[in-house]
């Protein structure tokens, strides 16, 4: 009797491992045949295989595993582990050259990149020494003082029309000029401030100060003036510098300033 | 009663086999290891919890540490590996989406720079 109970219990005991084993099987089955899938894909790409040889080689040692457990029974786990291995290796040497492909592209970009500032400035030296008229930068270029802020150099309002951001071209010079001073200066780093009067509404006037500063910081950046080394703050109709009851003392608010750090490239803080 | 004299000694052999089986696998220390670095490196490139694959490797990884604590060494083994893997694509990915955002940033520089030389032409 107690044979018989035992022999019962083993009988289903296996039909149930069996069972499993069967459900088992189908769900490795199919890991199986997605990491086949993945590393035929990585495998036939030239680019995944010039970038990621490593990936691909581990790929398909651990498919080979996976496929090799196949065979046997009750190693449903084993293949399905293994094969999901070999998945994610294929995954990652697809990453991999993704990252690469990229990184030469920007390489190549980068190269492109200082060829157009080097256009650029010497299209800007050009107009600047066509124009002839230094004495225009005098005026553009209010003035440059020293003061609790550190070196500050006043952009005027000229240099941008009415209403909009975009620096005029009447700006080369000025801005050649502060650039040529980052280069020599490697150390300083610049905040650019932009105001504007207090006519309209101060949201826009945020907004306004606030793009043309960055107009400037583009420009610098343009001509080869690393972004990290500037700033960009809009005060809007803040901190006017003169009455705001009089068209020249608007014309004298609406400006963008550049803060210089010093030669430690310490800058005093934004307002 | 012969009969269950007969079987038991191969009922023992197989129980000791599986106890042999058990007590082979080893307590998978290195691998451990090998997986916390790899996600300590996935979050020190800047993959997050948005990182789906990320969350999954930190998942399989907390259940390794179980599985050890438990001894059942195999299961620590394949949760290990899996979650190495998964950090891995995980620090693999971030490090793509950064390099396509500077792709995007260095066009957008160019496209600015263009249109500069263009317009002082």
């Amino acid at each position: 009797m107690n044979a018989v109970a035992r022999s019962l219990s083993l009988g289903l005991l296996l039909a149930s491992a069996g069972l499993a084993g069967c459900a088992g099987h189908q769900s490795s089955e199919q890991a199986l045949q997605g990491a086949v899938a993945d590393y035929q894909k990585v495998k036939e790409d030239t680019n995944v295989l010039r970038s990621a040889p490593k990936d691909v080689i581990r790929a398909g040692e651990l498919l080979g595993r996976a496929e090799r457990l196949s065979s046997y029974i009750g190693s449903a786990d084993d293949v399905s582990h293994y094969a999901y291995l070999s998945s994610r290796y294929s995954a990652i040497a697809r990453e991999h050259s993704k990252l690469l492909l990229n990184q030469e592209k920007l390489a190549r970009l980068e190269l492109e990149r200082q060829r157009l500032q080097l256009a650029l400035r010497e299209a800007k030296l050009a107009g600047a020494q066509q124009q002839g008229k230094w004495a225009e930068d005098q005026v553009i270029s209010l003035s440059t003082q020293q003061n609790e802020r550190g070196l500050v150099m006043t952009l005027g309002d000229m240099l941008f029309d009415t209403g909009r951001a975009e620096l005029k071209s009447s700006a080369n010079r000025t801005v050649l000029k502060v650039v040529q001073f980052l280069q020599f200066n490697p150390k300083r780093v610049v905040r650019i401030e932009g105001y504007t009067d207090s006519t309209g509404d101060s949201e826009v006037n945020l907004a306004l100060s606030k793009d043309r500063a960055q107009a400037v910081a583009d420009v610098l950046s343009d001509l080869g003036i690393e972004e990290d080394r500037i700033q960009v703050e809009g005060y809007g109709d803040q901190y006017s510098v003169d009455s705001n009851a009089s068209e020249s003392g608007r014309a004298q608010n609406r400006r963008v300033e550049i803060v210089f750090s010093d030669d430690k490239g310490r800058l005093s803080a934004p307002r | 009663m012969s009969f269950l004299l007969k079987i038991q000694p191969v009922f023992a052999a197989v129980v000791l086999v599986a106890l042999v089986g058990c007590a082979n696998d080893p307590a998978p220390t290195e691998q451990l290891k090998l997986t916390e670095q790899a996600v300590a490196q996935a979050t020190a490139v800047g993959a997050t919890d948005e990182e789906p694959d990320l969350v999954t490797a930190q998942t399989k990884l907390t259940q390794a540490r179980v599985d050890m604590a438990d001894k059942s060494y195999k299961d620590a083994r394949m949760q290990a590996e899996q979650a190495e893997l998964d950090a891995r694509l995980a620090e693999a990915r971030v490090l793509t989406q950064k390099s396509e955002a500077q792709v995007a940033q260095v066009n957008t520089r160019l496209e600015r720079l263009r249109k500069q030389l263009g317009a002082g032409q």
